[in-house]
């Protein structure tokens, strides 16, 4: 009686420790991963001469659909707005230098910062209708938003403010380098989406 | 002096009486910068999703997922990838009128510019998808999947851009050839020599 007793504690004890170990091999497995992410690669370096004036970051709300299907979603965007040194474009009118100031180079991306997209909320308006976007669909409305942000930030008047500085700046310079009467020509004040 | 010469330190002083105290931006979202950018990089990323092979699974739950993958009627196979940009430039406002010393006699000019910094700009909006086979009964890729699987390369991509200093070296290389070739180029409109120096940075590279 009493072997049968340690027999069954025995059995305990060896089915515990199998469980703990389980359980710890479990929890220190690694996780399951499908994907396998490669090693970055560089594409391309360019060299450049661009006096950025601005930068901004901004949450921009992302809504949209196809068809029946609706997205909507939050992306941190992140831009500048530059010049480029190089295209300047002088004339000499008598003693006045009159400088054309170049178009403004307005980029808008999406921002490297941790959880810069967030698909917030999809759905589909017909009965037991897919709410899963593909690729292409979904590529379509982020580049679509893309556009509206840029529309924004012209609208939020940033486009002008730069420009303006770019004018005074670009006086400021011209006048006390040459000497000679300046008058910078700002076509577009307001900016010009292309 | 020579017109251009003077034109630079024009720029110099205007930059600096330019520059707003930090915390006083134009709008929360919005900051006024002096920044001379002067190279940009585009560099790749690419994943594949696929299932798990019983001979590449690590532990119980990589082996038991993988197993289960060879009873699943289908394949899920997809790569996807998009750039990240980074550039580099050197902030115009922390240039000082000391900075800059004119050699008249020797017809030289030697300017100390402030280090060359890099910044990430962004990443593309949108991801490619370079392949996409998903047959059988086997469940599409969706967008939150997608956006898990770029967010997990961008964290992939900026600690091998930390572990890695090649990529910013080469940015940086490449920033200060050409701010040499640009600064130069308006010494020698006036037919001076430009000495061009980069501070420092804080990190103690050059």
């Amino acid at each position: 009686m009493d072997l049968y007793k340690w027999l069954i504690a025995a059995a305990l004890v060896v089915i515990a420790g199998l469980g703990i170990w389980f359980a710890i091999e479990y929890h220190n497995a690694p996780e399951v991963e499908r994907t396998n992410i490669r090693p970055g690669k560089i594409a391309d370096i360019q060299s450049m001469a661009q006096l950025c004036t601005v930068d901004f970051y901004e949450d921009f709300p992302v809504r949209g659909h196809i068809g029946s299907k609706h997205i909507f979603a939050r992306i941190a965007m992140t831009g500048s707005i530059s010049f480029n040194l190089d295209s300047l474009d002088i004339e000499e009118r008598g003693d006045t230098l009159v400088v054309t100031l170049p178009p403004e180079i307005v980029t808008a991306m999406e921002s490297t910062e941790p959880g810069a997209y967030e698909v917030i909320d999809t759905w589909n308006d017909s009965f037991m209708g897919s709410s899963k976007f593909t690729t292409a669909e979904e590529n379509a409305i982020k580049s679509k938003a893309r556009l509206q942000f840029i529309r924004r930030i012209y609208a939020k008047g940033y486009v002008r403010r730069a420009r303006a500085e770019a004018v005074a700046n670009l006086r400021t310079l011209l006048s006390a380098a040459t000497g000679r009467p300046v008058e910078v020509i700002d076509p577009t004040p307001d900016g010009k989406i292309w | 002096m020579p017109r251009y010469i003077y034109a630079l330190i024009i720029v110099i002083l205007a930059s600096c009486a330019r520059q707003e105290p930090p915390g006083r931006n134009y709008l929360d979202e919005l900051r006024s910068v002096n920044k001379l950018v002067l190279a940009q990089m585009t560099i790749s990323k690419m994943a594949t999703v696929g299932d798990l092979r019983p001979e590449d699974a690590k532990g119980m739950k990589q082996t038991a997922a993988a197993l289960l993958d060879q009873f699943k009627i289908g394949n899920r196979k997809a790569a996807y990838s998009y750039d990240t940009y980074l550039r580099s430039y050197i902030d115009l406002s922390q240039l000082q009128p000391g900075d800059i010393s004119i050699d008249h006699e020797a017809r030289t000019v030697t300017i100390a510019l402030p280090p060359v910094e890099t910044e990430y700009m962004g990443r593309d909006v949108t991801i490619r998808e370079d392949h996409y086979r998903v047959t059988g009964l086997r469940s599409d890729i969706d967008q939150d999947e997608r956006a898990r699987i770029k967010e997990a390369m961008n964290a992939s991509l900026k600690a091998e851009v930390e572990a890695n200093p090649e990529f910013r070296q080469k940015l940086e290389q490449q920033a200060r050839a050409k701010a040499r070739a640009y600064f130069t180029s308006i010494a020698a409109a006036d037919g001076y020599k430009a000495n061009i120096i980069f501070k420092p940075s804080r990190g103690g590279g050059q």
